[in-house]
Formats: C-alpha cells, structure tokens, sequence
C-alpha cells in the first residue's frame, strides 16, 4: 500500500513539471510589459529620461525579469544570447525582427544604441527649447524605437533629418547625431549575414533564470508578487480561498444531504411516478447552466424591477467590521443565499443521477436477492446490504468534484461578484497578472491529481476487493 | 486507474442472436434509439438547430433576399457570399445608402429583416418585445427586442445558432480527430507491440527538433509579418519534408545492423501521462489561460482551443476498446496476412471501436457549447462585435430590467445543451447490451 502511495506521488512530478512549464511558457507568449502593468500611474516621474529608466530597470529587476527566461533556448547564431539584457519588452521584440531580417547583431546592436543616445541628447536639447518641429523629430525617434521595416525606418529617418534642417538652433546640435543613426543603419544593411538564420544554435543560460527561480520559490512556498497591485500572491489568494472554500462546502454539503436519499429512494422505487419526476427534474437541473440561472436569479430577485426584490444585491455587503458580529453574520448570510443555491442544484442533480444508477446497479446483484430471500427488514436489505456498496460512484466523483467545483465557482463569483478563488482567476487572466495565474494553475493541478489519488484510497478502503498492493493488471 | 474491479461488461450475446437473424447492427442499434421518444425528438430539434445555423443568412439578413430597383433585379443575400468570397463587389449605389433607404418596385425581406450587427438607432436602449416600437410596419418590428444599440435580439439569436453548432462541429471534429489517433496508438500498441529501430528514433528526435526550428524559430519574423494561415500551411510543409526526408533516411539505414536495432516504445505509458498532464488542469482554467496569449480574439481559435483540450475523454474510450480489439481473432488472422500495422489500426481495428465514442462526442459537444457561451459570457476570447447566445446573456447583467435579454438566450443554450445531452443518453443506451430486449 505505501508501496504504491509512493509510486503515484511520484508519478505526479513530471505531470508538474510539464504543467509548470506550460504555465511559464504561456506567460512568456503572453503579449504585454509586465513591468509597464505595474509602473501604472508613475507618469511624471517618466518625464525625466534617465530617471524613468532607473525606475524601469528596478522594477524589473524586483520582478525578477531581468534574468534569461530559461535554462536554455534554441535560435538561430544570428542571435545574441545577451538579447535578454535589453529590459524593455517592446524594444527587445522589435530588435529581434530586425535581426530576423538582417542577421546581423552587432551593427543593430550599434544602431539601437545609437538610437538610445540620440534620445538622451534630445532630452538635453529640450530643457532648452520645445518646439513643434521638436516634438516632430522627438515622435519619429519614439517611433523608430518600434519600427523595423525598411521603408518606415528609411522615412521617418528623413522625416528627422528635414525637420531638423528647419530649424536653425536644432541643426547645429542634432544634425551630426542624426547623420551618425542614419549611417549606422546603413551599416545594418549593408553588413546583413541572412545565412546566419539558419544556423541553428542552442545558449545556455544557467541555472540563475526565472524560471528556475519561479520554481524554486514555488517549492519553497512563496508564490511570488503580483504585477497588478504588488500584493503577495498567497495573501491575495488566502483572503480568496475563504469565499471559495465557505460557499463551495455550503453548496456541496446541501447537495450531499439531498442527493443521498434522493437517489436512493428514486432507485428502490424504479418506475414510480417518484422515479419519473425526480429523473427528469433532475435532468433539467443538470442541463440547466449555472451562469443563465445566476443571471436569471440575479435580474429577478435582486431588483425591484419585477417585484420580486427578495434577496440583496451582489457583493458581500458593506458592514464595518465594527459591527456586531451576528450582525454581519447575518448581512453576509442573506448575500450568500442565492450564490449557494446556484453553486448546489447541478451539483445535487449530478450526485443523485450517480447515486441512482449505483444504486440500481447493486439491487439487480444476487446477494440483495439474498438479502430478501432471508427475510431481512427492507431497511436492513436497503441501508445496510445495498446502500454501502453502491457508494463507489459517489466516491469516484470526489476525483471529478473539483474541476467541477471550479467551474461553477468562476460563473457564480463573477456574477455575485464575490471575491473569491473563481474570480480572483478572471481577474488576473484579463489583467495578465501571471504571477497569479501560473500559481493557480499548479495549486489546480496538485489539488485534481490529490482528489483522485484520495479517490482511488477511499475506493479500496470502501470495497475490500480492491488492492493496489502486489499483482496490478 | 483501478485495479482489482472489472468493470463489468456484457457479451453481446443480443446483438449475435438478431445478427443471426439477418439483423445488422445498425438496424438493432437505430430499432433501440427509436425506443427513447425524447432522444428522438431530440434528434429532430437538433436538425431544426442545423438547419437555422446553415440557413442563418437568409432568415435574419438586413439585406433584402430578391429586390427590383430602376427595373434592374438584385439577389443581395446570395451576392453576399460572392463579395465574400471576392467573386463579386457591390453596385455603388449600395454603398451609398443603408437597404432600407432604396426605393424598391419590388422587395421581398428575410424573416428577420435585420442582421445581428444592423444597428437600429430608432429602437435603441433595450426596447422590449411588448413595447411600441417606432417602425414602419409589422414586418419590421423587433419580435424579441433589442439591446443598448438597438441590435434585433432575434437576429442576434440565429446568429448565435450559426456560432454554437459551428463551435460544437468543429472543436468535437479536431477533438475526435486527435482522441482517436493517440487513443488508437495507445491501444493497439500497449506498452509492448510498438517497435522502432534505433536508428529511426534517434533520426526522428533530431528530425523533430530540426523542423521545430525551421517552420517555426526561424520562421518567427515570417509569422509576425505575414497571414497566420499561410505562414502555418507552409510551416507544416517544412515539417511533413523534413520528417518525411528523415524516416526515408532511417528506412534506408535500418539494414546495417547495429544502427536497426529494434526498441519497444511503450506508447501506451506515454499517451497516459499527455492524458494526464491535460486533465489535471480543469478545462476551463487551462482555455482561459491559453485565451490569454492570443492578441487579436476570434471564434476560431476558442473553437480550436477547445479541441485541443477536450479529445481526452475520446482518446480513453478508443485506447480501451483497441486494448479490448486488438488481441481478437480477426486481427491477428490480419497479421497473419501481412497487413501493415497502420492499415490494420485504421482500416480493420478502429471502425469496430468507433460506436462507443459517438457517445462521448455527443457529451462532447454539449460541453463545447457550454463552455463557448460561458467565455463569450465573460467576454474572454471572442471579438467584442461578435453576436452569440453567450454575448447577450451578458448584457442581461448591465440592464437588469431587460429580462428578454436574459430568457431567450438562455433558453436557447439551454435547450442546446440538454439535446446533446438527450442524445448521449439515448445513444448509451442504444449502444448498451444489456439493455436489448
């Protein structure tokens, strides 16, 4: 038995690690500047040139995002493996299509820097002057910081040049500079190696990358800090879990205590109208989807609209925490009402429909024959003999309770609009917040592979005939 | 994964004993749908449901199906398809004013004379079905509302046919498509049947590795600049040549000895673990996250996110019937004549195993749509002018006064998924041994 217990939690570690590699690499595919999602609202401090940089370079660096995003990457020898060092996602996108067209990283590698200087020279020239050809010549560099295709560099290249030969006190300090970017990307273009491209080539970043720092952090519990509001992301999550984890227990408990008798008694009696009419109520229960219900219940019983304004609005309420506590016991109650309502009818539908046919899968067996032959009271014959043994479906749907569980939570957070786990998920898929996202996704994972492996336990522990240990297949 | 209990599984002495009655398998299983009066009418539904999704443009359209202007005729709903297509352009005078300005001799009108996007500034702000509506006529008046822009509800809903059984269609189809590849390989091979030569494999990894650099690092830049589609048709040429080019060389290299080695791949063990790694994360968390990624949403790729993630359920129920179908009689009589393992996989072993998986198609396909209008209900993954069930039932949640916003969409995804559902069950049981009489 712990034979195998250790054979399936080892098991589940290439599953992680394929999953954690998954996550990563769909954070990296991901558009957006994680850096840019946290520098919101630093905007006069980018003002200043050399001091947005600062800020930029530190905030990167307390992401982490200034190290090589892997152990290794395969690209082609055009590519420098120092690319990673160019910290500013935009920048280090637009360089690499230049080097896609061209080859060749160190006349680019001179021409970006080329750029970068032209735009310190510029912010010195504005301290003194601001003017309409200015910002023309400032803009067409802002663009050229973004631009890769020969025809638009070319032009807005001329595009600078013009402008400043209108204006006297400009030339004499930009035309040289300006002269020298242009010559520098004509070296680009002239010293193009496109062989290079297809040469391919595997770096070697080492150890010190984000991923392998994301993961061992992970290891070690700490799940990092959010882009969005640079929170700790097990706060953020430990404050969601509990709506979570409250409302779900309520909804599952309500439907376990239903289902149960409900899908037996629906069994014993096959055929009745009893039978009939909970199938079939049932059944529409479970293709009815819990996010039409909670916008149905959330449009009709939450607003005076229709005159039926028997429940609060979403959300949790807003009592102080200085109020009595019953108080808000209450207030909060009378919000959760209908989210559990909606999060317990699919579940009660699913778990009597199993509990049913279990059900009916052990009175059709020859020792219930039995069981009656010898006389036995039908409540011995039911809850004794029959009952037990036709629990294995309800135990196997612990394996498949949480997926499902998280499912429903998503639809009904989001429409109660309830902070917990479900939308919390939302929240940070739209916002890109990865740091969230990524440690979801490996809590999910660990949590779906635990409920089944405790699935499978409780299915030996429940039925004598199954063993793990010794002769498999 | 149990071991110890067997599920317990019926000979299908039934279907033998109609068989020897001349009986086909089919007749048996059609007699025993028939049976489920609900399954069938939900098979009846569900032709009514293809029907609008095909013929969506020609019953809610804001162009008009036949119109005379001047003497001269026009067929707009049909030209649509040949602008479409690029086969055609509009006459000028359609440009310049909106279908409902033209003075027509002669009109014949869709059903629904609106498209789902036709904003009608004279009903907006969620005009209810009862409501006066400032119309000219009856024909033109908005049966099931319309919203904040005045978009026809009932446009919006035949719309939103055409997108659900579209997204049931094809992510089932990619889903089906994979499942029952890897769930073939995985079957029919076990951990033991699959034997390569040393030199095939290690061919094939330097061959997969090169054509990941080539159709696709390399190709970066060509991606970002060019049509998606294009660039990936020519992707996937580099990669059919390269591998192709590869196990050529491997089948030319086999013969000298050490290189041809043979080795036991144990496929089963490793289509498993893919299985695994894709289920453990919950469906809808894994699409939201691949959604993420992608910068300019369309139905598309929701419809082939989907089908990537669902094929498992298909792949397990193929893998255990191969298991079951690959030590029978007739496939070792197939051997035994020589056939090569890939006919015998797909001309002799899958179609015996294909019955069960209609089965977790139709389940299938109940889920997709569900889960498309959920994501369309968050407004995740699908272009914002995009009219579906989902979409609407979202505006429902902005004005809580407009409740048909909140019925008919709801209804409609509603009635789409249990019919699905109904159809599964009425198949299980078709298909179910036990249950002949």
């Amino acid at each position: 038995m712990l034979q195998y217990l250790l054979k399936r939690v080892l098991i589940f570690i290439p599953t992680l690690l394929v999953i954690s590699l998954l996550a990563f690499g769909l954070s990296k595919v991901a558009p957006g500047d994680p850096v840019e999602l946290k520098l919101r609202g630093f905007g006069p401090d980018q003002q200043n040139l050399s001091n947005a940089e600062r800020i930029y370079r530190e905030t990167a660096d307390f992401l982490g995002l200034n190290k090589p995003a892997f152990y290794l990457g395969l690209s082609p020898a055009a590519y420098p493996d120092t690319l990673y060092n160019i910290l500013r996602r935009d920048h280090r996108e637009n360089l690499s299509k230049l080097i896609a067209q061209y080859g060749n990283w160190e006349p680019i590698s001179a021409y970006y820097h080329q750029l970068l200087r032209m735009n310190y020279t510029l912010q010195e020239v504005s301290s003194q002057q601001e003017s309409n050809t200015f910002r023309g010549i400032r803009s067409a560099l802002q663009q050229l910081f973004l631009t890769h295709s020969d025809i638009r560099i070319s032009s807005l290249l001329d595009e600078a040049e013009t402008l400043a030969a209108q204006d006297s006190n400009l030339q004499a300090s930009l035309q040289q500079p300006l002269r020298e970017l242009s010559s520098s990307y004509e070296a680009v273009k002239e010293k193009a190696r496109p062989e290079l491209l297809y040469l391919p080539d595997i770096k070697w970043y080492g150890l010190d990358n984000q991923y392998h720092n994301w993961l061992a952090g992970f290891l070690k519990l700490d799940f990092g800090i959010s882009y969005y509001d640079s929170r700790p992301v097990a706060d953020k999550m430990k404050d969601a879990l509990f709506w979570t984890v409250l409302i779900n227990g309520m909804a599952i408990l309500l439907a376990y205590l239903l289902s149960i008798p409900l899908g037996v008694f629906s069994a014993i009696w096959k055929g009745s109208f009893f039978d009939r009419a909970s199938t079939i109520t049932l059944f529409i229960l479970y293709s009815l989807p819990s996010f039409w219900i909670g916008t149905m219940l959330l449009v009709f019983f939450t607003t005076p609209e229709y005159g039926m304004d028997w429940f609060p609005s979403i959300g949790l309420g807003n009592l102080p925490r200085e109020a009595p506590f019953w108080s808000r016991f209450r207030e909060t109650a009378s919000h959760l009402g209908l989210p559990v309502f909606c999060l317990a009818y699919g579940a009660l539908a699913f778990i009597s429909r199993q509990m049913r046919g279990g059900m009916l899968n052990v009175i059709r067996q020859d020792y219930i024959r039995t069981a009656w032959a010898k006389g036995l009271s039908s409540r011995a014959v039911i809850w004794k003999h029959a009952f037990r043994n036709s629990l294995f479906p309800i135990i196997t749907l612990f394996a498949n309770i949480f997926p499902a569980v998280f499912a429903g939570s998503v639809a009904i957070e989001v429409i109660f609009n309830i902070p917990g786990m479900g939308k919390l998920t939302i929240d940070a898929i739209t916002q890109r917040d990865w740091p969230v996202v990524y440690t979801v996704l490996m809590l999910s994972a660990i949590l779906t592979m635990a409920g089944i492996l405790i699935a499978d336990l409780l299915y030996a522990w429940a039925d004598p005939r199954v063993s793990y240990s010794r002769n498999k297949r | 994964m149990l071991i110890g209990v067997k599920k317990e599984k019926d000979t299908a002495e039934g279907i033998a004993r109609r068989q020897a009655m001349g009986e086909s398998y089919w007749a048996i299983v059609r007699r025993q749908f028939r049976k489920n009066r609900l399954a069938v009418w939900s098979l009846r539904l569900l032709y009514l449901l293809l029907f609008i999704a095909l013929t969506a443009d020609f019953i809610a359209n804001e162009r008009p199906l036949y119109c005379r202007i001047d003497g001269e005729t026009y067929f707009p709903v049909f030209k649509q398809y040949a602008v479409g297509l690029g086969l055609s352009t509009w006459e000028a005078q359609f440009f310049q004013k909106g279908w409902r300005e033209h003075d027509y001799e002669k009109v014949v009108w869709a059903p629904i004379p609106y498209s789902a996007t036709t904003i009608d500034r004279k009903n907006n702000n969620y005009r209810a079905p009862g409501d006066k509506q400032n119309i000219q006529s009856w024909r033109f008046r908005h049966w099931l509302g319309t919203d904040q822009l005045g978009r026809d509800v009932g446009a919006g809903m035949i719309a939103g046919t055409r997108i659900a059984m579209l997204v049931g269609v094809v992510s089932m189809s990619i889903a089906a498509i994979i499942g029952i590849f890897f769930g073939a390989l995985a079957g029919y091979f076990g951990d033991d049947r699959f034997q390569a030569s040393l030199i095939g494999l290690i061919l094939n990894t330097a061959g997969l590795l090169a054509s990941i650099f080539y159709a696709f690092t390399a190709r970066a830049y060509a991606f970002s600049e060019g049509t998606f589609s294009i660039e990936l048709l020519k992707s996937i040429g580099i990669t059919v040549a390269i591998m192709s080019l590869v196990n050529l060389l491997a089948r030319a290299l086999r013969r000298i000895p050490p290189l041809g080695k043979p080795i036991t791949l144990p496929l089963d063990i490793m289509v498993m673990r893919l299985i695994e790694v894709i289920s453990s994360v919950p469906a809808l968390l894994l699409v939201l996250s691949i959604l993420a990624v992608i910068e300019r949403p369309s139905i598309l790729y929701v419809m082939a996110i989907i089908g990537l993630i669902r094929w498992t359920g298909i792949a397990r129920f193929i893998r255990a019937e191969l298991l079951r179908i690959r030590s029978l009689e007739y496939i070792e009589a197939a051997q035994a004549l020589g056939f090569s393992e890939w006919r015998i996989i797909f001309r002799h072993a899958i179609p015996n195993a294909l019955t069960p998986v209609l089965i977790t198609i139709a389940f299938g396909v109940a889920s997709a749509i569900l889960l498309e209008a959920f994501l369309s209900f968050l407004s995740v993954g699908v272009p914002p002018e995009q009219v579906t069930w989902g979409s609407l039932l979202r505006l429902a949640r902005s004005q809580v006064s407009a409740w048909w916003l909140a019925i008919f969409p709801g209804f409609a995804i509603f009635l789409t998924v249990t019919i699905f559902n109904l159809l599964g069950e009425g198949l299980t049981d078709a298909l179910d041994p036990r249950l002949r009489g």
